[in-house]
């Protein structure tokens, strides 16, 4: 295995592990098609470095060009020529097909989770000391109007979460309340799902506006209970700087 | 080998080996994931009529069903915390004509007031689920109901844009027929495809169009009807779609690929052998 081929191959596998398995490692996965293009990109620079002088550029070609065109092969060889010949217009025309053929699935979503709240909501303070009445309140009044889809444990499985696309927020999950601060729940709540941006798909949610059922200070102590019933603490301005 | 040959080899090789590899790599790309559930009704093309009265129809049990999850309606007062119907199955066809939708639902009693709804939008405009309730930064559009309840004995279409706009059109093109036997409701919606009517949703096979589902529970409990007006159980905005009629060009296509294929390989091998003997 000393011919360039056969170090061109080496390196494409070796590329190919290296992306497939090692860089997942510390990093996301790559989708296949960037995949693809790496490797082409490899095959690329190797046909490059082999095509610079006569020399490397027989030893590299010679024994393409033999296998392609057939000369002096039999046995193994010869069947893997035919093979090859073969399931290559057969790929191809496999590949039209799955491209053109029709699709049974609906359009892709791209949902803003978190979109940027409107200016008059950023910066909020909560007016109320978080004292243990105020968090008592607020927690009792999270069961009557949210734990029905958010869920007694806070996790986003109440009772009413089946069914609804796009589900509840579990605010015990690090990646919610956690991330955010208390004047953005404060809009979420206040405004429900019909106050959210169009690129967050306000038509989907089941998010009531309770503005029009619940005042301002049950608002603001139910986000004191929701921090203090689910272990997460708001995201502060001290912290971004 | 001359340059030129070698390069004429190098490049045909190179095409070859990245359009396999492309074939094997695009074509491992996982599809979509839906979660759990369905996401989409499809409406099977049929040449025949559809079962537009007829629940029971033997037709219907050759079609894959899609299921979905329903919850209490706690979004807007009245509300309820517990519904009886958990989830739907729902099964479509359709002849280019017209649209049959049939809705399997399990509800252990056969009561007067037991009513269903199709909910879609309307137009191009998106529409909270939610009777199309105002949006506060999108603007929205109307929605399309089509409601059946047993002690109708019929369908009413209807609009609604927000709260208490709900309304049944002055042109009724829906019919339904309810039929319930062992705790299981049966029930059958059919409409053209295209009415006309710029209140109606207008269906065009090939095109994916949103849909949600309510149902009522009418059992009387303690002298009052357990489920109706706002307490009733829905689901979320899904997806449906008409078949479209199959498109036989596709293979033709498909052979226009191979052939292509089969003769550059062809041209390659030529083009390489020739070079050889100069």
């Amino acid at each position: 295995m000393k011919g360039p081929l056969a170090k061109t191959a080496i390196l494409l596998v070796g590329m190919y592990v290296f992306l497939k398995f090692v860089l997942p490692l510390v990093t996301a996965p790559l989708p296949a098609s960037l995949i693809f293009l790496y490797l082409a990109l490899t095959l690329a620079s190797a046909m490059i470095f082999y095509t610079m002088s006569g020399g490397s550029l027989d030893e590299f070609m010679g024994p393409v060009g033999r296998f392609l065109t057939g000369s002096g092969q039999a046995g193994v060889a010869g069947t893997a020529r035919i093979l090859v010949f073969v399931v290559f217009p057969l790929l191809v025309g496999w590949q039209t097909y799955t491209r053109l053929a029709p699709s049974d699935m609906p359009p892709a979503e791209n949902r803003t989770i978190h979109p940027a709240p409107p200016g008059e909501f950023v910066g909020l303070a909560n007016p109320y000391p978080t004292t243990p009445e105020n968090v008592m309140m607020g927690k009792g009044l999270y069961a009557a109007f949210c734990s029905p889809c958010h869920g007694a444990n806070f996790d986003g499985k109440g009772p009413a979460a089946v069914g609804f696309n796009p589900p509840p927020a579990n605010f015990s999950d690090p990646g919610t309340i956690a991330q955010l601060q208390e004047s953005y729940l404060f809009w979420r709540i206040k405004k429900g799902g019909v106050g959210l941006p169009v690129e967050a798909m306000p038509w989907k949610s089941a998010m009531p506006r309770w503005e029009v059922e619940l005042p301002d200070e049950w608002i603001w102590k139910i986000i004191m209970g929701e921090y203090d019933g689910a272990g997460q603490s708001p995201r502060t301005w001290e912290e971004e700087e | 080998m001359g340059y030129k040959k070698i390069f004429n080899v190098a490049l045909g090789l190179t095409l070859m080996v990245t359009g396999v590899g492309a074939s094997c790599v695009f074509a491992s790309d996982p599809p979509p994931e839906g979660g759990a559930g369905s996401v989409a009704v499809r409406l099977f093309l049929t040449e025949g009529a559809v079962p537009a009265d007829d629940p029971n129809a033997a037709v219907w049990n050759t079609i894959q069903p899609a299921e979905f999850k329903l919850a209490p309606q706690v979004h807007w007062p009245d509300r309820i915390q517990e519904v009886t119907v958990k989830s739907v199955n729902v099964r479509g066809i359709h002849n280019g004509q017209d649209l049959a939708m049939l809705l399997e639902y399990a509800d252990p009693s056969e009561d007067a007031a037991d009513a269903a709804a199709i909910e879609f939008m309307v137009g191009d405009k998106m529409a909270h689920f939610a009777h199309g309730q105002e949006m506060l930064q999108v603007e929205g559009g109307d929605v399309n109901i089509w409601y059946w309840k047993k002690e109708h004995g019929k369908a009413t279409d209807m609009t609604a844009k927000g709260f208490k706009t709900l309304r049944p059109q002055e042109n009724q093109n829906v019919s339904a027929t309810g039929a319930w036997q062992d705790g299981i409701w049966r029930v059958v919606f059919s409409r053209p495809l295209q009415t006309g009517d710029e209140q109606d949703v207008q269906v065009t096979p090939g095109e994916w169009r949103n849909v949600a589902f309510a149902f009522w529970d009418g059992e009387i409990v303690d002298g009052a009807v357990k489920e109706k007006g706002s307490q009733k159980a829905v689901s979320s905005w899904w997806y449906f779609r008409a078949e479209p009629p199959p498109d036989n060009s596709i293979y033709g296509y498909v052979v226009l690929g191979i052939v292509l294929a089969a003769g550059f390989e062809f041209f390659l091998v030529r083009k390489i052998r020739r070079g050889n003997e100069s």
